[in-house]
C-alpha cells in the first residue's frame, strides 16, 4: 500500500499555474499561524508587556495614590542612595546562593540516592510532601516552630540543650539563613521530582556501559549521571534563580521583612514602598530594577547554558 | 441514531472568546461598585471582618432612627485596604463610608480631597451633649474642619491576669515603684511580668509612645509635630528606661503574639499586657470573665505625670460617595446613645460618647479611672506623625526590641532622627 502511494505518478503542472496557488497557500498558512499566535501573543502583550511599561512609566512620578507629579529619575536616584535597598539586594543575593546550594544540591543528591534503593518511594514521598503545602501553611507551621517560645526552643530546653536556643527570626543574618532553610525544606521536593524525571530518562545502556568500563559510586555519579542530567539541571537551576530573585511569601509571612527591614528582599522592598508606604512611584522604580535583574540573570544564564548545549 | 455534532477548533475558540466577552460584559453590568447600593443600604469599607456582626446589630438601630443600614465591606489586610480605598477614590467605585485613621493619616488623605467634611455633624453632636472632647476632635481635624466621627475611643492600658496576680500575691500597682515591685514578684513566681509584642509589627510603637509621652507630655507633642529632636533628653531618658526594663527581665520575647494573650492570661503565664481597650473584646470572646482579667492605667513614669495614650478611628464619608446624604445621616446618628449602646455592647471598647459604657468591667474601670485621675491624653504614635515617617520609625523600634541595649537605644534614636529630617521635609512639600 505504501509502496503504491510512494510510487504513484506525480502530478505535473505548469509553473505558471502553480506559483499563485503556492503563494496563496503560503499566505493562508501565514494567516493561520498568525491566528494561532495572536491569542497568546496578545495575552503576553496585555498581561505582561503593557503592565511593565505602565509600571516603568509610573516610576518617573511621585505618586501617593491620590495625587502624582513627574519627578524624572528622582526615584531611581533615591533608590541608589537608600541603604535599605542595598541591604535588600544583599539579602536577595543570599537567597539566590542559598537556593542554589540547598534545594538544588539536596534535590540532586536525594534523587540519585532514592532512585536506587528499595525504600526510595517512601523517602521520595517524605521529601516531596512539603512541596504540596501552601506557602501560608508552611509559614504557619514554621512560625509555631521558630518563635522564641516556639516548639524548637522548647524541645531544646526539654532535652537539656538550652544553650542552643536561639531567637531564630529576630536577628540578621540568622533570620535570613533560617528562612532559606525553611524554603529548602519546602522546595527540595520540586527539584527532586525534576531530577528523578531526568534520571529515569538516562538510557540504561549508558549506565551499563559505564559499569562495564569500571565506573561506580562517586565516579559514576560525577562522570556519567551528572553530565546526563545536564538538560534537567539547566531547567532546575534556571527556575531556582528566578524564584529566589523573586522571594516574597515565606519572608513576608515569617518576619514581614523585619525586624526593621533586616530580612527584606527586593520583592518585599517593592511591596513595602508601594503598598505600605503608598509611594507608588518609588515602588515602581524598585520593581523595574527587580525585573531588569531577573530578566538579565535569566537571559545570561540561559544564553550561556543553551549556547553551551548547542556547541556540545 | 443521532449524529454527534462536530465542533471545529475555530468554533470552539470562537465560542470561548464569545463566552469570555459575554462574561466581561455581564460582570460590567452586574458590578455594584460603580452604582449606589440598592434601597436603604449604605456601603462601608473597613479593616475589621470580625466586626461585621456588630455593624449588623447597629444597623437595626440606625434603620429605626434614620432609615439606613450599613453594608460592611471588610478588607482585613491593611495594605490591601489602603490600596482599595485610594484607588477607588480615583474612580467612581468608592464605598460610601470609610473607616480610616486619625491624626496625620487623616490629614494625609483629607488634604488630597479623599474625605468629605463632616464639621456640621460634629458640631451638632457637641450641642446634643454626645461628645465633648477637644483633644480627640483635634485628631479628626484638618485645617480646623472635621473629616470623620469617632468609631470608638480606646485607651492604652495594662490588661492584667488576675490568676497571675493571685499566684504572685500582688495587687494592682498605683505608682511606678509599685509597678516595679509587681514585676519583680511576678518574675520571681516564674511568670512573664509584661508581654510585649512588636518584633515585626506596629506594636513596637506602643511602649515607645507610652514612655516618651509619660516622661514629658509636651515634648512628645513637639516631637510628633517635628518640632523636637529624637536625640533630645526626654527621648533618650525614655529609651533608657525601656532598655532598663528589658535588662531587668520584665518583658517577654518580642515575637510573642498579642492574639495569644487570652490563653496566656487564663493560664497565668503572663502578668500584664499594655494594649488598647479595644482588645477587651478578645478576652471576652475567648471566654474570660471579669474574674479572670482586669485593666488599669499605666502609673506615671519617674519624673512624669499621669499619661494615657489614646486611639480612635474615624467613620468618614468618601468624597466620591454614591449616597453621601445617607452616609451623612448615619454620621449624624452615630454617637446617638442608642446606637453607641448597641455598638460598644458588641465591641466591648469605650465610646466617644462618655455617657455610654460597655458591659465588661475592665473597660468600665478604665473609664472610671480616667475620669478620676484625669491623665493627660496623647494620640497614639502610629497616627501622631506623617505616615511614612512613622512606618519607618516603627520598623527601627521593632529592631530595637530585638536588641534592647542602652547602646542600641541611642543608635536607634539617631536613625529615627535622620529619617525625621528627611520625611518632615517631604511631608511639608507634599
Amino acid at each position: 500500500m505504501s509502496t503504491e502511494l510512494s510510487t504513484a505518478e506525480p502530478t505535473t503542472r505548469s509553473g505558471s499555474d502553480d506559483q499563485p496557488s503556492q503563494r496563496g497557500g503560503r499566505r493562508s498558512a501565514g494567516l493561520a499561524a498568525f491566528g494561532f499566535l495572536a491569542l497568546p501573543a496578545g495575552l503576553v502583550i496585555v498581561l505582561l508587556i503593557v503592565p511593565f511599561l505602565v509600571t516603568a512609566g509610573d516610576s518617573f512620578f511621585s505618586d501617593n495614590g491620590l495625587t502624582r507629579s513627574f519627578v524624572g529619575f528622582a526615584n531611581y536616584l533615591a533608590l541608589l542612595s537608600d541603604s535599605g535597598f542595598g541591604h535588600a539586594l544583599l539579602n536577595t543575593v543570599f537567597w539566590v546562593i542559598g537556593t542554589l546550594v540547598l534545594p538544588v544540591l539536596l534535590g540532586l543528591i536525594f534523587a540519585v540516592l532514592f532512585n536506587s534503593v528499595s525504600w526510595g518511594v517512601v523517602a521520595r514521598w517524605a521529601v516531596t510532601l512539603p512541596y504540596a503545602l501552601s506557602g501560608s501553611a508552611t509559614a504557619l507551621l514554621w512560625t509555631f516552630l521558630l518563635n522564641s517560645d516556639g516548639a524548637i526552643n522548647q524541645a531544646l530546653a526539654a532535652i537539656g540543650l538550652s544553650g542552643l536556643q536561639q531567637e531564630w527570626l529576630l536577628h540578621w543574618p540568622m533570620n535570613t539563613i533560617t528562612m532559606i532553610v525553611v524554603a529548602a525544606w519546602q522546595g527540595t521536593g520540586a527539584a527532586l521530582i525534576l531530577f528523578l524525571i531526568g534520571l529515569q530518562a538516562i538510557p540504561a545502556e549508558t549506565i551499563e556501559a559505564g559499569k562495564l568500563d569500571g565506573a561506580g559510586g562517586v565516579r559514576m555519579f560525577t562522570q556519567i549521571i551528572v553530565p546526563q542530567l545536564r538538560p534537567m539541571a539547566v531547567v532546575v537551576i534556571g527556575i531556582s534563580i528566578v524564584n529566589s530573585l523573586k522571594t516574597f511569601d515565606i519572608v513576608w509571612l515569617l518576619t514581614r521583612g523585619g525586624p526593621g527591614t533586616q530580612s527584606e528582599t527586593l520583592a518585599l522592598t517593592m511591596y513595602r514602598e508601594t503598598f505600605t508606604l503608598n509611594r507608588y512611584g518609588y515602588g515602581a522604580a524598585v520593581s523595574v530594577v527587580l525585573t531588569i535583574i531577573v530578566v538579565a540573570a535569566s537571559w545570561l544564564y540561559l544564553r550561556r547554558q543553551v549556547g553551551h548545549g548547542k556547541e556540545s | 441514531m443521532f449524529e454527534t455534532p462536530m465542533i471545529s477548533r475555530r468554533r470552539l475558540l470562537g465560542s470561548a472568546a464569545a463566552l469570555g466577552a459575554g462574561s466581561l460584559g455581564l460582570s460590567g453590568c452586574a458590578g455594584t461598585l460603580t452604582r449606589p447600593a440598592p434601597g436603604n443600604v449604605v456601603t462601608f469599607i473597613n479593616t475589621n471582618a470580625t466586626w461585621t456582626p456588630g455593624f449588623d446589630a447597629v444597623s437595626t438601630v440606625l434603620d429605626r432612627l434614620v432609615g439606613y443600614v450599613l453594608q460592611s465591606r471588610p478588607v482585613s489586610d491593611t495594605s490591601q485596604f489602603q490600596q482599595m480605598v485610594r484607588m477607588s477614590a480615583r474612580t467612581d467605585t468608592s464605598a460610601d463610608l470609610i473607616k480610616w485613621w486619625t491624626g496625620y493619616r487623616l490629614v494625609d488623605v483629607a488634604r488630597d480631597g479623599m474625605l468629605a467634611d463632616v464639621t456640621s455633624v460634629w458640631d451638632e453632636a457637641e450641642k446634643r451633649g454626645w461628645i465633648n472632647d477637644p483633644q480627640l476632635k483635634e485628631t479628626f481635624s484638618y485645617q480646623g474642619r472635621q473629616y470623620g466621627m469617632p468609631l470608638y475611643k480606646t485607651y492604652y492600658v495594662f490588661f492584667y491576669s488576675k490568676k497571675a496576680f493571685r499566684d504572685a500575691d500582688v495587687e494592682v500597682p498605683t505608682s511606678w515603684d509599685e509597678l516595679m515591685e509587681v514585676c519583680e514578684a511576678l518574675k520571681a513566681a516564674g511568670i512573664t511580668p509584661i508581654a510585649s509584642s512588636g518584633a515585626t509589627s506596629w506594636e513596637s510603637c506602643i511602649w515607645f509612645g507610652q514612655l516618651v509621652a509619660g516622661t514629658d507630655h509636651d515634648f512628645y507633642d513637639q516631637l510628633c509635630r517635628g518640632e523636637a529632636s529624637y536625640l533630645d533628653q526626654p527621648a533618650l531618658d525614655a529609651m533608657e528606661l525601656w532598655s532598663e526594663l528589658y535588662q531587668r527581665g520584665f518583658f517577654s520575647a518580642p515575637d510573642i503574639e498579642s492574639e495569644a494573650m487570652p490563653g496566656l492570661f487564663n493560664s497565668g503565664e503572663v502578668g500584664m499586657h499594655l494594649y488598647g481597650t479595644w482588645n477587651t473584646g478578645s478576652f471576652v470572646g475567648a471566654g474570660l470573665t471579669d474574674d479572670d482579667f482586669g485593666a488599669f492605667l499605666v502609673p506615671p513614669v519617674p519624673g512624669g505625670e499621669p499619661e494615657v495614650i489614646v486611639e480612635s478611628s474615624p467613620l468618614s464619608i468618601s468624597a466620591g460617595a454614591h449616597k453621601s446624604e445617607a452616609a451623612m445621616e448615619i454620621e449624624r446618628a452615630w454617637l446617638h446613645p442608642e446606637v453607641q449602646k448597641e455598638w460598644v455592647g458588641f465591641l466591648q471598647d469605650l465610646s466617644a460618647n462618655p455617657a455610654v459604657l460597655p458591659p465588661a468591667a475592665a473597660a468600665r474601670d478604665v473609664a472610671a479611672e480616667v475620669e478620676r485621675i484625669e491623665p493627660r491624653q496623647s494620640i497614639r504614635y502610629w497616627e501622631a506623625s506623617p505616615p511614612v515617617l512613622v512606618e519607618g520609625n516603627v520598623e527601627d523600634l521593632s529592631a530595637f526590641m530585638t536588641d534592647p541595649t542602652p547602646a542600641n537605644a541611642r543608635a536607634t534614636l539617631t536613625k529615627l532622627q535622620k529619617r525625621s529630617e528627611v520625611e518632615w521635609e517631604a511631608w511639608r512639600l507634599g
